[in-house]
């Protein structure tokens, strides 16, 4: 099988891309067969209170409320770091497709809040509400330490999801965390992945490290 | 019947999970697990004494997932003949985590009382000549089981239950970001994961 380099929503060089592809593969597989490289205790960021995100939601408006700024923080932490130079075009390209993402999660979810008959929050305006859930993307210094950011931060998502299943009443909404959930858990492997950290480390990803 | 003409067949697709105690929707789409499909394809009471009526309801629906992992354990023992070098380790390490989810559900099902299902004594997988196969395979029952989850989730009386199986789920996904990955595939293809086709 010929494998595909997707650059459909791109503008990375291609050659660049298939470079990029050849050394995540190696570096999937050297992780499967090594256990990963450990994370620089250094960079990796301070993980909030984003476990406790949905603690003092109740009812599912309120749950989807903060489900909506979440993913609305993790849109802003991609902008920034879709907005930096550290990221090599590879990077940046899924950085971009996870960004589009996150702007779908928050969007459905906004879609849900207002079928509920609930008003949506206003969006989070920088930095400063990013650090709420993650802090250090401001002071990152290299694509590591940007991307181990990220990793927090998707994990603080996965791990609210996880939580919120608890406390969800409507059916329907049970179903669309957990498709976000999954999602946000496979831009954790493609993250885990750029900094040489273990694809799969769990067999329940609750976002837990 | 080989891999590509089972992956094209969507009725043999439905009968392979059905057998397996899963049970695909007629678009490929909705699926559910079968609470009463018991071993090697008998219809047998998944509950002998014990549990209450919720947690009776719980039971049946973990036994449905605990056939689905069982499978994906043989499955992933069966296919590590066909895979190699750092491939293997991923078929290894995958293998590794159905069981512990297969345990999981296990426990759970003991826990409020209820008989686990026991694994089938053989699986009828389709023809599995090359490693690429395999992992074809694979993404394919990792997603029948993404969509078999989704479908039960709200099934689910208890909050802990389903916050569980929403850890599966997304583990699941993993290894379909994964496999995708390996056959040089998008490993992240759609923002939401349902398990159906996209």
């Amino acid at each position: 099988m010929t494998p595909r380099i997707p650059v459909a929503d791109g503008d990375a060089d291609t050659a660049e891309i298939a470079a990029y592809e050849r050394d995540r593969r190696a570096l999937l597989r050297r992780g499967f067969a090594l256990g990963g490289a450990a994370i620089a205790a250094s960079s990796v960021p301070l993980l909030l209170t984003a476990r406790d995100a949905f603690a003092k939601a109740t009812g599912d408006a309120a749950i989807l409320e903060r489900a909506i700024t979440l993913e609305q923080v993790a849109v802003v932490a991609y902008d920034t770091a879709l907005g930096g130079d550290l990221l090599s075009p590879p990077a940046l390209r899924s950085a971009r497709r996870f960004r589009g993402h996150e702007q779908q999660h928050a969007d459905t979810l906004k879609t849900a809040l207002t079928d509920l008959g609930g008003v949506p929050p206003a969006p989070p305006t920088g930095l400063a509400d990013v650090d709420k859930v993650v802090k250090g993307l401001g002071d990152v210094k290299t694509q590591a330490e940007v991307v181990n950011v990220l990793i927090e931060l998707e994990l603080a998502t996965v791990a609210a999801y996880h939580d919120a299943q608890a406390k969800l009443i409507e059916a329907r909404l049970m179903q669309s965390f957990a498709t976000i959930m999954a999602n946000e858990g496979q831009h954790l492997v493609v993250l885990r992945t750029i900094v040489g950290a273990k694809p799969v480390p769990n067999a329940f990803e609750t976002g837990t490290t | 019947m080989d891999i590509d003409g089972f992956l094209r067949d969507p009725q043999s697709r439905r009968n392979f999970f059905q057998r397996a105690g899963v049970m695909v929707g007629a678009t490929g789409g909705s699926a559910m697990f079968l609470a009463a499909c018991g071993n090697d394809g008998t219809t047998t009471p998944s509950v002998v004494t014990g549990p209450d009526e919720s947690d009776q309801a719980d039971v049946e629906i973990l036994n449905g997932a605990l056939d689905l992992e069982l499978m994906a354990v043989a499955f992933y023992k069966a296919g590590a003949a066909r895979l190699r070098g750092s491939v293997l380790d991923i078929g290894k390490l995958f293998l590794e985590q159905e069981q512990e989810h297969a345990d999981g559900l296990a426990a759970a099902i003991e826990d409020v009382g209820g008989t686990a299902n026991r694994p089938k004594s053989s699986y009828d997988f389709p023809v599995l000549r090359t490693q690429a196969d395999v992992l074809r395979f694979a993404v394919d029952l990792e997603n029948t089981a993404i969509a078999a989850y989704i479908d039960a989730l709200p099934k689910l009386t208890q909050g802990d239950l389903r916050a569980t199986a929403s850890g599966i789920i997304t583990n699941e996904a993993e290894h379909v970001a994964v496999l995708l990955d390996t056959l040089g595939s998008d490993p992240v293809p759609a923002a939401f994961v349902t398990g159906k086709a996209s």
